[in-house]
């Protein structure tokens, strides 16, 4: 049986930017693994094909070994289509094989079909919607509640929670890295994983009494850090002096300093210097200037809302929610986001020394309190081009084909923005 | 009606905080007028308003003199259906 990952271009997809932007659903972080780990470890299927929003479709080939976008991987076996919004704990090897199903959730969009080979001469294989549309019309719902991921926020406030359970799944601890002494332990050191090639230096405190602690390869940790379990650091990420409180999720090669709480960083990311960032979902290539800070928390303890169509407040019932920050966004020294803030993707923010404003659009140059067209988006090409150089990666031709993309996509909220600035700043 | 040039010598003017005597055609805005790089976001936004225009911002980044800035604006209004 194939497993068959589905990220369609739906009405509720930009539930998950800024993040889901510039990748599929699948690949967010989720305690120590990704959506789709989980997915395949849930399903047990190892064949994985993927359909994704075809302006990205070039970048994430770069980036899986999986058939993306490609209507063969529809023929040939029984198939699992899977949305990225359908959670893990729904599924289990034994609900593979079966009767042609189909699922959708009640605005219409396909959270599961599954496809017994002998039906798929039924249906039409050409592309992922026809197969879609011709599998409802063919087969019958089956009889579920599939539960689902609706906002990203979710992933950041049941973190915790997940990277207690990924650490007992992947039954790994102990120390196969260096620890060097003098080294403070709170908790069972049987909660404390330390990868090959990790390095932590003296003076760090791993404190797994609450939760465990799993550091990846290569992770490097210097003197004076503090990290409380719950959490996850990822491969050769370096924390720096931080205070990393519980419920933390770092993707590679991240460098994290200050204070770090219940927050989800995707990976290469720099948060080099003091300042809070707290149940924030941050991205790749994210650079925050020393005493960036957010709010996660409202004078009133009420709960937060977030705006991430730059007009409509969504209540998260919650009453701690940070930031989502897109991928390639930069601040500025002292930047402060306001609770719940939207700072989409390849922003550069230069403070002003006040909380900003709730949303920010993609590609804004936040400038003088207002959001400008400033040095266009070239020359955030130019910047992300050298971040990514300097950690071995490249700024390709299909990386700049789907930012482009992303730019006219976000170019609706973006304009009125700017023209909002623009007023402002000519009556200075 | 002002003339093209006496309202981009009036815009940054007020933008760069100079007197309009200082404005003249030859002059350029970073290196003779002292605009620094916010600064010129800010006066292409300052111009995009005034004309009722929108400028490439590479394009109208570029621009280093005063009267380089009113050809370029004159061209843009020009494609733009916007009379000056």
């Amino acid at each position: 049986m194939r497993l068959i990952l589905l990220d369609q271009q739906t009405d509720k997809r930009y539930h998950f930017n800024p993040l889901a932007l510039s990748r599929p659903i699948w690949e967010l972080r989720y305690g120590i693994t990704s959506l789709a780990e989980k997915l395949i470890a849930a399903t047990g299927l190892t064949d994985v094909a993927c359909f994704l929003p075809p302006y990205m479709a070039e970048v994430y080939k770069a980036r899986t070994d999986w058939p993306v976008n490609d209507p063969k991987s529809l023929e040939g076996d029984d198939l699992l289509i899977v949305s990225a919004r359908a959670r893990a704990e729904f599924f289990s090897p034994d609900k593979g094989p079966g009767p042609s199903r189909v699922n959708f959730d009640d605005d219409g969009d396909c959270l599961m079909i599954r496809v017994a080979k002998e039906d798929l001469g039924k249906l039409k294989t050409d592309s992922i919607d026809s197969l879609i549309e011709s599998a409802k019309a063919a087969f019958e719902p089956c009889n579920c509640e599939i539960p689902t991921w609706n906002y990203i926020w979710e992933l950041v406030l049941e973190n915790p929670d997940q990277l207690t359970k990924d650490f007992a799944a992947l039954g790994r601890s102990g120390v196969e890295g260096t620890i060097e002494e003098p080294a403070g332990f709170r908790g069972s050191k049987n909660d404390i994983f330390v990868g090959k090639d990790a390095l932590v230096h003296p003076m760090a405190v791993l404190d797994a009494e609450h939760g465990p602690i799993y550091l990846d390869e290569g992770v490097e940790v210097h003197p004076f850090t503090r990290i409380e379990g719950p959490c996850y650091v990822g491969k050769k990420s370096i924390l720096l002096g931080t205070k990393c409180r519980e419920g933390n999720s770092i993707g590679p090669m991240c460098r994290l300093g200050g204070e770090v709480e219940e927050s989800i960083v995707q990976g290469y990311s720099n948060k080099y210097h003091d300042g809070f960032l707290g149940h924030a979902y941050v991205g790749e290539w994210v650079n925050l200037g020393a005493l960036t800070t957010n709010s996660d928390l409202k004078n009133d303890y009420s709960s937060v809302s977030v705006m991430l169509d730059g007009r409509t407040p969504i209540d998260t019932n919650s009453t701690k929610v940070g930031s989502l920050i897109g991928d390639h966004s930069k601040t500025s020294i002292g930047t402060l986001f306001n609770t719940g803030a939207y700072v989409g993707a390849m922003t550069l923010i230069a403070a002003t020394g006040k909380p900003l404003p709730k949303f920010i659009p993609s590609f804004a140059w936040f400038l003088e309190g207002v959001v400008t067209k400033g040095f266009g988006k070239g020359k955030l090409y130019e910047t992300a081009t050298t971040a990514m150089s300097r950690r071995g990666k490249e700024w390709t031709q299909a990386d700049r084909d789907m930012w482009d993309e992303i730019f006219k996509l976000t170019a609706p909220v973006r304009k009125p923005a700017i023209a909002k600035g623009r007023r402002s700043l000519a009556r200075h | 009606m002002a003339t093209v040039a006496e309202r981009v010598a009036a815009v940054t003017a007020r933008v760069l905080q100079l007197d309009p005597s200082e404005i003249t055609p030859e002059k350029t805005f970073t290196v003779d007028l002292g605009a620094e790089s916010v600064q010129s976001i800010e006066l292409v936004a300052s111009f995009e308003e005034e004309f009722g225009i929108e400028m490439d911002e590479d394009a109208a980044l570029s621009v280093e003199s005063v009267g380089d800035a009113v050809t370029f604006i004159t061209q843009v209004c020009k494609e733009q259906g916007v009379e000056v």
